[in-house]
């Protein structure tokens, strides 16, 4: 048996040596979503990161614990990654709107507002830096989206790249579950501020 | 013992061992994102018994650290279903799902315990034992509803758990001064309460949930009998801190 | 770093196959950089850029998953509610790094299932140092505190680098290790200013690591023209020695103030401000991370033991339907 000082690996009764496994079947792979986090009450969605996970709801879990758990947080949405329409990249300081090819005027009215849907529109405003939601539109398709988002967004700038996401892909955390966003601040062993040592080490230093 | 002293250290047992034991899975857990969701509920778990403790200490009991670090099994009031080693994860998982329901439940109804400052502590915890039960919700539907082999694991340690967690509303001789001074609603209800919440979402599975009037609790725990699991735990748990007794770790 | 493992596996000798690149995309990459603007996953890049990006992301992930392992093994046995709730804390920290990065290589396209698949097999490195084992509770406070410090050194040079998804990574990264510090150093002293028992254990603990920490940062670098152009592409930000220097400066006086010494009788500060020490065993570092330390066997088997153990669990979640894409950012 393998020899560890860790209790918690001498209890797996490990093999002293074992040849090594087949490579990985793709079916271990998941799907990745993407998560956004509203960081205080009445601020802007931003994008924090990926989870894999097999379906939104566990991503749900997943995006909960490892994007919020030491950063303070009021509410999360996740969207599949396949979800999101991207725009290409400009350079920083300009506008990639500028560069939308325009659409056939028919491409973007529809007749009948039946067809319209929402969709949720995330600049990003710095390379380097996170995707921050900006406001919803109506369209038709994702294209004539971002076509609206032009029309309602286009004056900020500089705007290097565009998520357009169908507001229905999200996942919204919800209103009544406000209380399971506010535990962090309980949690001072998990911050830098909770460990004040410099009395300790002046005691020590002035006794030698 | 005391209502309040009785009904405290269960309470604070249960949290610690169970926290300590979910903690093993640190660093082992089947998908990444997992192992920091998991983590994340033993650590609440350990804050809730620090909590309790805290609370016991200005009772006149030793200081938290004392209390969980040098005591032996028979001191110990937890259920024996938080002490049992943390086998696969389909068992961590449904042991996950048994306990955290009672515990929000519970929890739920210390809201209004007469007892104020348990009252407050159930209050602050409500938002976190939410996430808890939304997690064990989420598993035990996605696995009971998933592969033949899923299905057929959370079946089986469903059954292997169950009597254990009917350990949980095991009683003691204060029960009946609990209830009668509004400290808590008592173990009968609060375990009818339980089996609706755990058969609601088990019905929306492919498990199915055995009578439990058939099956026999395993109890002793809150009384100090303990399994044979509990004691090397326990050393485990200390092997640090009794190293030096007088020292600040 | 965590990401030191990679620094010392820059080619030396192969091509850099830039004469086969786009001579217009290159310079519009190069000036992209030069004017110090971020490169993002769906950018132009040449091949050498997301090549050696790959394998430094995925080394760096790596080390963090293997780097939980050495903390992790006195998860259950740490002293009072305090210490068991931090370390606790921190090792999940460790984990939720691993993802973080994992997630950042993916974006240049290979897949995360593909990076653990290499770890397990012993076809990808990691962080030498955690090859060491931690026998005692206060080795696991040396890498709390001095190996996280080295880390810090790295990640905070490498969240300037060139490589957007790689620097949103490292931002979170080191906004967490700044707890994962101060409590390293809380506890180190707890030891190092407490009774005789702990005073001991720590400076054992110290004197056994301190090899290793000389080699975290990798060996002096050989400039090459493959270093040269990683340091012009903003993917190698500061050389190993220049991390070694900062981090003794930082951190010697620390460990010295504190009463502890350091097994090195030519370590010092010389009058041009720069640290002197004995050359560490570089014949001993290499034959380690090739497969030859303490606890190589070890960590690989128990990432092998939770991959095999969580296999029916991501079998049972996989929904037939579902497509792997790669994270956008
Ligand atoms: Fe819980
Ligand atoms: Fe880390
Ligand atoms: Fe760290």
């Amino acid at each position: 048996m393998l020899f560890s000082f860790d209790p918690r690996i001498s209890r797996l009764e490990l093999p002293e040596s074992a040849p090594p496994p087949p490579d990985k079947a793709a079916l271990d792979q998941f799907p990745t979503y993407e998560v956004f986090h509203q960081r205080k009450e009445n601020t802007a969605y931003v994008y924090v990161g990926p989870v894999h996970a097999p379906e939104a709801d566990v991503a749900f879990l997943f995006g909960k614990e490892q994007f919020s758990r030491r950063f303070p947080c009021t509410g999360m949405w996740v969207v599949p990654t396949e979800a999101i329409r991207v725009t290409e990249y400009g350079d920083d300081q300009q506008s990639v709107y500028d560069r939308l090819p325009l659409l056939p005027a028919d491409a973007l009215t529809t007749a009948d507002a039946a067809g319209l849907e929402a969709y949720d529109i995330f600049h990003l405003k710095k390379r380097g830096k996170a995707h921050t939601h900006v406001g919803q539109v109506q369209a038709a398709s994702p294209e004539a989206a971002l076509q609206a988002a032009k029309a309602a967004f286009g004056d900020q700038r500089p705007v290097v790249n565009v998520w357009v996401i169908r507001s229905a892909d999200l996942l919204r955390s919800d209103d009544d579950d406000r209380d399971m966003w506010t535990t962090t601040p309980d949690k001072k062993y998990r911050e830098a501020i909770a460990y004040k040592v410099q009395d300790r080490i002046d005691r020590f230093k002035q006794e030698r | 013992m005391n209502p309040t002293l009785d009904l405290l250290y269960r309470l604070a047992d249960d949290q610690l061992i169970l926290g300590h034991r979910n903690s093993e899975w640190n660093g082992l857990g089947p998908i990444l994102e997992e192992d920091i969701a998991f983590s994340s509920m033993a650590q609440d778990k350990l804050g809730h018994s620090l909590q309790l403790y805290t609370l016991l200490h200005e009772l006149g009991e030793a200081e938290p650290d004392t209390v969980a670090f040098t005591r032996n099994t028979p001191q110990f009031h937890c259920c024996q279903l938080t002490e049992l080693p943390i086998g696969e994860y389909d068992f961590s998982l449904v042991r996950h799902f048994l306990f955290d329901h009672a515990e929000l439940l519970r929890f739920e109804a210390l809201a209004d315990s007469s007892y104020e400052p348990l009252a407050l502590v159930a209050r602050k915890v409500k938002g976190e034992l939410k996430y808890h039960v939304l997690h064990a919700n989420t598993w035990v539907k996605r696995l009971g509803t998933a592969t033949e082999e899923a299905i057929e694991r959370m079946q089986a340690a469903l059954e292997f758990t169950l009597p254990y967690a009917l350990g949980i509303f095991e009683t003691t001789d204060a029960e009946s001064e609990i209830i009668s001074s509004g400290l808590f609603v008592g173990e009968e209800q609060l375990q009818r309460r339980w089996e609706a919440s755990i058969s609601k979402v088990l019905a929306q599975t492919a498990l199915t949930l055995p009578d439990l009037r058939l099956l026999t609790p395993v109890t002793g725990g809150r009384h100090g009998q303990h399994t044979e699991h509990l004691q090397p735990l326990l050393d485990e748990m200390a092997e640090v801190f009794r190293l030096d007794p007088t020292a600040d770790w | 770093m965590y990401g030191s493992a990679s620094t010392h596996d820059i080619p030396t000798q192969a091509a850099t196959g830039l004469e086969n690149e786009d001579p217009i995309l290159l310079a519009e990459f190069e000036a992209r950089i030069a004017r110090g603007e971020k490169i993002e996953p769906t950018d132009w890049m040449p091949q050498l850029y997301r090549k050696q990006l790959t394998r430094m992301i995925e080394q760096h992930a790596h080390s963090e998953i293997i780097g939980s392992l050495p903390e992790g093994t006195w998860i259950t046995r740490a002293p009072g509610f305090r210490r068991k709730m931090a370390q606790m804390a921190k090792v999940q920290d460790e984990v939720g790094h691993a993802q973080l990065l994992y997630s950042a290589a993916e974006t240049l396209g290979k897949t995360r299932e593909q990076m653990l698949s290499d770890l397990v097999n012993g076809k990808s490195k990691y962080s030498n140092v955690f090859n060491y084992p931690t026998p005692t509770w206060a080795d696991s406070n040396v890498i709390s505190w001095l190996i996280d410090a080295g880390a810090i050194v790295n990640q905070m040079a490498n969240a300037k680098g060139s490589y957007g998804p790689y620097c949103r990574a490292l931002d979170r990264i080191c906004a967490e290790e700044a707890f994962h510090l101060k409590y390293g150093h809380d506890a180190v002293v707890h030891m190092a200013t407490g009774t005789p028992i702990q005073r001991k254990m720590m400076q054992e603990a110290l004197n056994r690591w301190w090899p290793a920490i000389m080699t975290f940062f990798g060996p002096s670098d050989k400039m090459s023209v493959h270093t040269e152009i990683l340091m012009r592409w903003k993917v190698k930000m500061a050389t190993n020695d220049a991390c070694r220097q900062q981090f003794l400066d930082m951190y010697v006086p620390k460990i010295w103030e504190i009463g502890l010494t350091l097994p090195d009788p030519n370590l010092r500060k010389n009058e041009d401000g720069v640290w002197e020490f004995s050359e560490p065993d570089w014949e001993d570092f290499k034959r380690v991370i090739n497969g030859d330390g303490p606890c190589n066997a070890e960590r690989i088997a128990v990432r092998r033991a939770a991959e095999e153990n969580g296999a029916w669990v991501r079998r049972a979640m996989q929904q037939p339907q579902a497509r792997y894409v790669r994270p956008l950012a």
